[in-house]
């Protein structure tokens, strides 16, 4: 029980930390593509690489995105008829529901995994004017979707202790993932 | 026979959006004379640009036998085909479509395409060899005013115009009428006469520019190769029949609705032939010839491509 | 198995688990995946993991990140509360003038973005607090913030426009042309609702009591808050009319506008930025994450026959060319209950296009009644991605009941306008016709 109790922390933890972090690329894009308008307008010389380097940056940033949303129940839902019932049928719902979901993200993990194997394997560029690698954001989508992977994993675990009343997670230890969702 | 009644049908992904002339004119063509002389055992499902798989991943989708044919450019495929780069059109290469065609049929430039493709699992049949031209909203009368343009370009062109000594940038093809009307950009090549006109770049961008930045097999039929087999024999020989048609059809009937295009462009736009200054034509010659070796590197098959080209060109006399 | 029971069962097991509470973005991309693999097997799932790295390579999505952000700064910094105390001051009097504010600032938020999503989040984070705060009705003031986010899609610059144009063929100009006098149309019709229904019913959007309503020196001095949020507009607007930014790179601009009002009002600093980077990324990737999944249904959808089951369903309409376009109409309404806009675009425009100019109807005026369509497909339940976009930065006591309520009234107005255009294409062809 300690086990599954640390695996839920440290993943929840590594998820919020890898998202604090990826959400600073907000700032980066919009730096570049600022700097892309100033050069082309002021000085008449647009570059290759600001716009490319902007759409790479947003995809890694995009599909990195889900596993640090579900650590905060940031995936919206519809409650319509979900919140008729108290938190112990909510869980066995979302555990009857959660085979959607990793019929989605296994797939998508699977599928992955696949396609960045083949963009590493050649180590992949875009043959664009600036031609950079493109590799690395093609990884990003397996990796995303692991971490999304991992943290679905916890959240079927909290919803198995909640709907069977375990001991290895006690909702009221974290308020923030209250089901009603989380205030942004 | 038994086996000779089944009838297969085959999912196609377009690069091409359903309002382009080429959906019509080479899909549409490819699915009727496939199903007409097959007698219905073979048929084509056809899906528009962006339907099932987007541009940049159908060459993908084909090659792991999910689509059974697909249409691509061969930038698309720049990743796989190292031969990409010189059929998507070297720079001030051909001077006449017929050069670039004697070059893949003749020559034997479109067997070296097959060969490499078919390593991937896919059959590569160029649907057709044309002129990329570029259209601009102030006439070019002077090397300056070359240089002193922003254009809106891609992949290898938008390489060649920045070392040319213009401005190019890319802009996604949605945003390109807005661009060149607001005057982010003073330019744009898409296509042809053709392309301008499907983009309406013509409203506002009086001005077609020639000759053409390249000249090539922009577009290509590509067709799994699992799918292929799957076929009897003699629906295997009628594909590849129609693929070979297909080419001399398509590209002598696409030169003529660019003659046709231009013209009702300049009878009812008020669109002006701008032929480049020789001084510029000479100096993007040139610009576009350094530029050529590099393709050269990727392969040997890439080398042998391109010191085929080069011997060829010279024997045309224009190197 | 026939395409018209797949779909019942697609959209069936669509429904049952957005009910069930399944996040939108796993419900859609799940079902994806099982009607894969029964109509075309295992391989077919590396179209889900392609169509994701496809969205993630959209240049117009980055949009949202920086829109989203910039919305993020300026409600931290304080300009929208300040905005919105003006707004009261002046307009405080009549009933129903802060919703009707509202609405103008969606139609300028509107002209500066070309997709729809960046405005329901910004404006439902500036506008909705605002509101609440001085008594307006819940309903109304969701209502007003999920008609308004959407038009963006409908005032040019457009990116559904020039799908539309890229698919019919018709010029990008003259569809935005077109685009203007219906969005004009639109927005005087929801402001008439409004005036309407809080004049009828004072309590869903009261005026403000005379005794507050500030004297003129009192209005005058909170002009000064307005003074930023337009820099803000004319730095965005201008640079892309002037020819210095895309509509995509113009959110940049946004961005640095509001920078320029965090500086001025003292208050840009790391943890600023921190913040509003956290919240945005938040958002962002809620609405990239159904985006991902949206795209793959409608991929799925389509490999499934999709179109040749609506091109079979047309053909058998009554009621010769009215009924038609009659029938196309409510075919994308439904659809737009359901499936991503681009999705419908690309199954429904193909079959519809020839048989709209073969019947001798405009193709743009189609394409502005189309585009209507699509924008009501974004607010309409189960499934409008406005309505999930709203639902992700509202606080927990709003439900999605709430929402999907909510937008019934505006709903209305909007197919009542949709109506207008359809008796009076003159609306649509007008502007067109003297532009070019
Ligand atoms: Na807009
Ligand atoms: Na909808």
């Amino acid at each position: 029980m300690r086990a599954i109790s640390a695996f839920m922390k440290g993943v929840t933890r590594m998820n919020k930390a890898i998202g604090v972090a990826v959400s600073f690329l907000v700032f980066a894009m919009f730096l570049f593509i600022l700097l892309e308008v100033f050069l082309r307008y002021a000085f008449n010389a647009p570059t290759v690489w600001t716009n490319e380097l902007t759409q790479l940056l947003f995809g890694a940033y995009a599909v990195l995105s889900g596993g640090y949303l579900l650590a905060h129940r940031g995936h919206v839902n519809v409650d319509l008829i979900y919140s008729l019932f108290g938190p112990r049928m909510q869980a066995a719902i979302d555990v009857f529901t959660s085979i959607l979901f990793f019929i989605f993200t296994l797939a998508l993990l699977y599928f992955g995994v696949d396609m960045a194997q083949e963009s590493i394997s050649n180590w992949e560029t875009s043959y664009s004017a600036w031609n950079p690698p493109i590799w690395p954001v093609k990884a990003c989508i397996p990796i995303g979707t692991a971490l999304l992977v991992l943290q679905g994993i916890v959240k079927l675990l909290e919803d198995i202790a909640i709907a069977c009343n375990l001991s290895y997670y006690r909702p009221e230890d974290h308020p923030e993932h209250d089901p009603k969702g989380e205030q942004l | 026979p038994a086996a000779a009644q089944e009838t297969f049908t085959w999912k196609v992904q377009s690069h091409w959006p359903g309002a382009s002339s080429s959906y019509k004119d080479s899909l549409g063509r490819l699915k009727e004379q496939l199903e007409e002389r097959s007698d219905g055992r073979l048929k084509l499902q056809l899906f528009e640009a962006g339907s099932l798989f987007k541009a940049q991943e159908t060459f993908n989708a084909v090659s792991r036998g999910i689509l059974e044919m697909g249409t691509i450019s061969p930038s698309y495929a720049s990743d796989k085909m190292t031969l990409a780069g010189i059929a998507s059109g070297l720079p001030f290469a051909f001077r006449n479509v017929w050069e670039a065609a004697y070059f893949h049929q003749a020559l034997g430039f479109e067997e070296m395409l097959r060969e490499e493709a078919a390593q991937h699992g896919v059959y590569w049949a160029t649907d057709k060899v044309y002129p990329t031209e570029m259209v601009v909203k102030e006439p070019i009368e002077s090397l300056e005013d070359f240089k002193s343009l922003k254009i809106r370009s891609s992949g290898a062109l938008q390489k060649f115009l920045t070392e040319a000594g213009a401005a190019a940038s890319y802009i996604p093809g949605g945003e390109l009428y807005t661009a060149l009307d607001s005057g982010i950009v003073d330019g744009a090549h898409w296509g042809a006469a053709q392309g301008a006109y499907s983009m309406a770049l013509y409203e506002i961008a009086k001005y077609h520019v020639q000759p053409a930045l390249n000249i090539a097999g922009t577009d290509v039929i590509i067709v799994s190769q699992k799918a292929m087999d799957k076929l009897p024999a003699d629906l295997q020989q009628l594909v590849k029949d129609v693929l070979q048609e297909q080419f001399w059809y398509r590209t002598n009937e696409y030169l003529y609705k660019e003659r046709i295009t231009l013209a009702k462009a300049i009878a009812e736009e008020g669109v002006e032939v701008n032929t480049l200054p020789q001084d510029v034509q000479d100096h993007l010659v040139q610009v576009g010839q350094a530029m050529w070796d590099e393709e050269g590197k990727r392969s040997d098959k890439a080398a042998e491509a391109l010191s085929m080209l080069k011997s060829f060109l010279s024997d045309l006399g224009y190197l | 198995m026939s395409t018209e029971i797949l779909t019942l069962l697609f959209f069936g097991s669509l429904l049952l688990f957005v009910f069930l509470g399944l996040p939108l973005a796993f419900v859609l991309g799940g079902v994806s995946v099982v009607f894969l693999y029964f109509t075309w097997g295992f391989d077919s799932f590396y179209m889900v993991a392609s169509q994701i790295w496809s969205t993630m390579g959209s240049f117009t999505l980055v949009a949202i990140p920086l829109f989203v952000y910039m919305a993020m700064i300026l409600e931290r910094t304080g300009v929208a509360k300040d905005l919105y105390r003006a707004m009261h001051l002046w307009f405080g009097g009549l009933r129903g003038g802060l919703a009707i504010g509202t609405l103008a600032i969606c139609a300028i938020f509107a002209a500066m973005v070309g997709i729809s999503g960046a405005a329901v989040v910004a404006m439902g984070t500036i506008a909705l607090p605002a509101m609440l705060a001085r008594g307006y009705d819940r309903s109304m003031c969701l209502g007003v913030i999920n008609t308004g986010g959407g038009w963006g899609i409908l005032i040019p610059p457009s990116i559904m426009m020039i799908l539309y144009a890229l698919i019919s063929g018709v010029s990008v100009g003259k569809m935005f042309a077109a685009g203007i006098l219906p969005g004009i149309l639109l927005m005087v019709l929801t402001a008439a609702y409004i005036l309407i229904r809080s004049n009828l019913q004072p309590h869903l959007a009261p005026a403000l009591p005379p005794e507050e309503r500030g004297t003129l020196r009192e209005k005058l001095i909170s002009l000064r808050s307005v003074a930023l949020p337009i820099l803000i507009v004319v730095m965005v607007l201008g640079s892309i009319m002037g020819g210095i930014t895309t509509p995509t790179e113009a959110a940049a601009m946004g961005v640095l506008g509001s920078l320029i009002a965090a500086a001025v009002y003292r208050k840009l600093d790391y943890a600023l930025l921190k913040e509003a980077s956290i919240r945005t990324f938040k958002l962002s990737g809620m609405i990239m994450w159904i985006l991902f999944a949206a795209h793959a249904f409608s991929a799925a959808y389509q490999s499934m026959g999709a179109q040749s089951m609506i091109e079979g369903f047309i053909t058998q309409i009554p009621g010769g060319p009215w009924g038609i376009i009659i029938a196309m109409m409510l075919i994308t309404f439904i659809l737009g209950m359901v499936l991503d806009p681009v999705g419908i675009m690309l199954i429904t425009l193909p079959v519809f296009l020839p048989i709209v100019e073969s019947l001798g109807f405009d193709p743009i005026w189609f394409g502005i009644l189309f585009v209507i369509n699509m924008e009501i497909g974004y607010m309409t339940p189960p499934f409008g991605f406005n309505l999930f976009y709203l639902k992700g930065i509202v606080p927990p006591e709003i439900t999605m009941k709430d929402i999907y309520k909510s937008v019934i009234p505006f709903v209305i107005v909007e197919i009542i306008g949709l109506v207008l255009l359809m008796i009076f294409p003159e609306i649509v062809t007008y502007l067109p016709e003297l532009l070019f």
